[in-house]
């Protein structure tokens, strides 16, 4: 209940010329780990407009919609929730970089509903690049499929006459939600509707199973101090993995710390 | 004296069954008499295209429904916009008409009626494990659900906060989790087939307008579905004013087949018609299988445009089309006894497909175990492909099985205390 009381709260981070993130906190020491293989990226579109202006420290806004896992309460403060993580490796890396993370998610939010404060919330916030994070409860409710993707369509069309890049991001992995979930057909819609489409798809899903599969990402752990690392560690690597798929093909983007050849 | 009664009405329901596809050499009585010998002699007058291509969309549908196994990118989903699902209820329902349809001819409407809904009562139950299964993983499961990485999340899933009522749901084939959408599609269709099959003997046209005026009814306005929970808004996956549709129009196929077919479906411009369509529809869908595999792989046609013909859950025109398409090539290019339909190589399908309702039901039985298998344990390509070997080897066993104890129960002096049985289908 907590969780949703806080649903709505709206976390701007602002990174860039702060410097508090020069020096990484202990946590994320051994987060270089958690690389991300090609496979995830190359097939993939690459932002245009976004990276230049990151690059070119430009000033710009990046607006975040989604639900629970980017809201990050698992990890226990907003700024260790992934879209926060995100800024900070940009930060990291382009130091000149100017740009505003807002963060919009909403637990329990459907696309549907996310779809419906592009037009009164989220455009009106001039913001250079969407990073939409969706299909969750789509796939815990078994919602229409069909419904779903054209929802989604329709997000990604209006954005785009905005003007506004879009990202999209898929749901999360754990093997004991997938034993009771059917996850699969949701998958496949967001993998397509982002082909046709031609908006990059950040695989979530697949990059967790991979960390998973790896040995690297253990979600099996009942001990609330420990869990609470797990998350802060997994969307510290989701946001890393974010900050390089947003500024692959840039300048400078050459020397990622997560290089996709390290993977295991 | 009940349980006698009982050993007889499964019996007659399988010798039933060979009885159904075989050719009719004579008009009268030579189905019944050919239905009494072993099933080596009966199998050679089955059409065996039925078993043959059920079996085939058995196998496929096993495949397709565990998530991420490299094998689903070379089912027959990936060369046709119809996937097994479309197959398996086509080749049902003719199968259905053809040997329920003689049924009520001879049974009457009451007596073969009550064998469908023996059937269904079959499917019911299997519907209800699966349920037991499904939560049977989500006790085992809730544990691990409660890690706050996805438990809000996991929290909107109505079952978890309700499970009383989501039993009551499942048992009224309301809730249909992972995999437990299409045997409640099924039920609903053999439960309507009675009335339809009687439909079919007085006003076949104005049953077969009726049907397909329902299906595009369905194309045009999303609201026609069957409620499901959680609501308000959910509904059927597979909505059965659609999918019945396909399934009667087998079924008045199949009831038609046992009087000689129809002519009209014999012309030779719908041959080429439906070689056309079947070939288009081949190209364009596996260049998008193509194109998944490389992305840089261009497509004739985007999928973007035939979304509005694609959905799966209402029968989209594509799906529908295609498989009709090809069941007809299918019908006109293979002998019903073409030869290689009763090779070794074929007999894995052809056993399966004859005894699909159980082979079916186990299917979706072992997709879901063979999720959980490669879901646990992971392993890549190479687990994917032992655990759909697997998989498929416990389909082709247990067919085998059944096949080997019905061909016991028939053959005099078996340990399975039995009279022969003069005639079958006049008794039920």
């Amino acid at each position: 209940m907590t969780l949703r009381s806080m649903s709505r709260t709206i976390i701007v981070i602002a990174a860039g010329n702060i410097g508090l993130l020069c020096a990484p906190t202990p946590i994320f020491a051994q987060e270089r780990e958690c690389s991300v293989p090609e496979r995830f990226y190359v097939s993939e579109p690459q932002l245009t407009k976004t990276p230049k202006a990151i690059v070119h420290g430009q000033e710009l806004v990046i607006v975040v919609l989604g639900g629970a896992s980017t809201l990050g309460i698992a990890a226990g403060k907003p700024d260790l929730a992934w879209p926060a993580r995100f800024a900070a490796a940009v930060a990291e890396r382009f130091p000149s970089a100017h740009i505003k993370v807002v963060n919009l998610a909403v637990a329990r939010q459907t696309a549907k509903r996310a779809a419906e404060r592009l037009d009164g919330e989220v455009i009106p916030m001039k913001p250079n690049l969407v990073i939409w994070e969706t299909g969750t409860m789509e796939a815990v409710r078994g919602m229409d499929i069909d419904e779903f993707r054209e929802t989604l369509r329709a997000g990604i069309d209006e954005l785009r006459t905005a003007g506004i890049e879009t990202v999209l991001m898929n749901m999360q992995f754990s093997r004991d939600s997938e034993a009771v979930i059917h996850f699969e057909p949701y998958l496949a819609a967001m993998s397509q509707l982002a082909d046709a489409s031609d908006v990059p798809l950040f695989r979530r899903h697949g990059m967790m199973r991979h960390w998973a599969e790896s040995g690297f990402l253990d979600l099996r752990v009942s001990d609330s101090d420990q869990r609470r690392r797990v998350a802060a560690k997994l969307y510290d690597c989701i946001g890393r993995a974010m900050a390089d798929f947003v500024m692959r093909g840039s300048p400078g983007a050459n020397s990622p710390p997560v290089k996709a050849g390290s993977a295991r | 004296m009940l349980r006698a009664r009982q050993d007889d009405a499964a019996r007659i329901e399988r010798r039933d069954k060979p009885a159904v596809p075989l050719v009719a050499v004579d008009k009268t009585n030579s189905e019944e008499i050919t239905t009494t010998m072993p099933s080596g002699q009966s199998v050679a007058q089955r059409d065996l295209r039925l078993d043959f291509f059920r079996g085939l969309a058995l196998f496929c549908m096993f495949i397709d429904h565990m998530p991420d196994n490299i094998l689903a990118r070379f089912t027959i989903q990936s060369v046709m916009f119809a996937d097994a699902a479309e197959v398996f209820i086509f080749i049902s329902g003719y199968t259905a008409g053809m040997v329920y349809g003689r049924a009520m001819e001879r049974q009457g409407f009451l007596l073969s009626g009550v064998r469908i809904y023996h059937r269904v009562w079959q499917l019911y139950v299997a519907h209800v494990f699966l349920f037991m299964m499904f939560m049977a993983t989500v006790g085992f499961t809730a544990g691990a659900l409660n890690n706050p990485v996805y438990a809000e999340e996991f929290g909107a899933a109505n079952f978890l906060n309700e499970p009383g009522l989501a039993v009551v749901k499942a048992l009224i084939l309301q809730f249909q989790p992972a995999f437990m959408d299409i045997l409640p599609l099924y039920i609903v269709l053999l439960a309507m087939l009675p009335f339809v099959l009687s439909g079919f003997k007085s006003w076949p046209w104005v049953v077969i307008f009726a049907s397909v005026a329902l299906w595009l009814a369905v194309q045009f306005d999303k609201r026609i579905a069957l409620s499901a929970y959680p609501g308000p808004d959910h509904v059927w996956f597979f909505n059965p004013f659609a999918w019945q549709c396909l399934f009667f129009l087998g079924g008045w196929l199949g009831w038609r087949g046992n009087h000689g077919g129809v002519p009209s479906l014999k012309q030779r411009w719908l041959f080429y018609f439906a070689a056309a369509a079947a070939l288009a529809g081949f190209v364009i869908r596996f260049s998008w299988t193509l194109h998944d595999l490389y992305d840089p792989l261009p497509v004739p046609v985007s999928m973007e445009f035939l979304w509005p013909l694609l959905s799966k859950g209402d029968l989209g025109f594509l799906r529908f089309a295609n498989v009709l398409a090809l069941a007809l090539l299918v019908s006109r290019l293979v002998h019903p006894q073409a030869r290689f339909l009763a090779t070794r190589g074929a007999e894995p399908f052809v056993i399966c497909g004859r005894n699909s309702l159980h082979i079916f039901c186990l299917a979706i039985l072992l997709s879901v175990l063979g999720h959980l298998v490669l879901n646990e344990f992971f392993g890549g390509t190479l687990m994917q492909i032992v655990v759909s070997a697997a998989g498929i080897g416990i389909m082709i066993s247990v067919a085998a099985l059944m096949e080997w104890f019905a061909a016991a129960q028939r053959t005099p002096g078996s340990t399975a205390v039995r009279a022969p049985i003069p005639d079958g289908g006049a008794r039920g």
